[in-house]
């Protein structure tokens, strides 16, 4: 992964990589509106503060929503004690993908059955799939080690691929 | 892994996530519009503010007035307009102030903007300002 380029324009970037973002602060969000208000804290942190540090601007500004996102929980889990969930996410029942052109059935036993994966093996997937992000990467990010990342990302490939026969054969 | 995992694998890459609403983009590009560090926008701006009043009075070559003074200049200038930009707002939970009383705390973000205009030769300023509000609003527990 390459640096941004000094005469890339924020709009360029946040074009080409808001919808991984947004995709990976629902993990860690409990509504579509707080995933985006973690997406647009954390891209204006980083656009300001963290572009210039060097490194891997993906992995930087991944990290930045993980921090918006715990920090969002914080301030709600203060708020109300009696709305606090487990962290986790992916409770809105708003589309996670774009709706294909055809086999639209079949993106929605996938995102079904990602909303019913573990949130351990989820965010693993995620960041893997669609953030783009090496096993040493999601390992920083997590705070576990590469080994643990990669059985995690394997585990949740295998839950998912059970939970889509299975959905198969029902359907 | 298997052939049937690296298959589900390439299926869910070809998955597009759905990409943030509009406003999303817009709000960042506001924000990102800010200026930087308060201090020195609240130092610079009207120094920036004196400045540019300077220069707009120097294009206007035919006014009367003889190199006026920056305080003078200024005094020609009438407010015309003013604005203020709401682009953040966040409640920050309760809080405990200090005579115990339990309350909320909210802050809003917002860009003031006020324009001045001098009626003679129709220049004008225009200021931008960031400004923080914090409101504390006493709760009650029933």
């Amino acid at each position: 992964m390459e640096d941004i380029p000094d005469d890339e324009s924020w709009t360029d970037w946040f074009q080409r990589y808001g919808p991984k973002l947004l995709l990976c602060a629902r993990q860690w969000t409990r509504s579509l509106a707080d995933a985006e208000d973690v997406v647009q804290e954390a891209f204006v942190r980083f656009w300001r503060h963290q572009r210039g540090l060097g490194g891997e601007p993906q992995a930087l500004l991944f990290t930045s929503v993980r921090r918006a996102a715990i920090d969002l929980a914080r301030r709600n889990s203060r708020r109300s004690a009696r709305e606090e969930h487990a962290d986790g996410g992916l409770e809105s029942t708003e589309p996670l993908f774009e709706t294909p052109l055809e086999g639209d059935d079949r993106r929605a036993a996938i995102e079904s059955a990602l909303r019913q994966l573990p949130v351990e093996q989820r965010e693993v997937l995620v960041l893997k799939i669609w953030g783009e992000l090496t096993f040493d990467q999601i390992a920083a990010q997590l705070g576990i080690p590469p080994n643990t990342a990669a059985s995690r990302y394997r585990y949740a490939l295998g839950a998912l691929r059970e939970t889509l026969t299975a959905a198969d054969c029902h359907g | 892994m298997d052939n049937e995992l690296h298959e589900l694998e390439a299926e869910l890459k070809r998955l597009r996530p759905v990409a943030p609403a509009p406003a999303v983009a817009a709000e960042i590009g506001v924000a990102l519009a800010v200026p930087r560090r308060r201090f020195w926008a609240w130092t610079a701006l009207p120094l920036a503010a004196g400045l540019a009043g300077i220069a707009l009075l120097r294009e206007h070559p035919a006014a009367p007035t003889p190199a006026p003074a920056p305080v003078v200049a200024a005094a020609a200038y009438k407010p015309v307009s003013a604005e203020n930009l709401l682009y953040a707002q966040r409640d920050e939970g309760l809080v405990t102030l200090a005579d115990g009383t339990t309350a909320r705390r909210y802050r809003s973000s917002y860009v003031d903007t006020i324009t001045w205009k001098n009626p003679r030769t129709q220049a004008s300023l225009r200021w931008s300002v960031p400004r923080t509000e914090e409101r504390v609003i006493p709760v009650s527990f029933q």
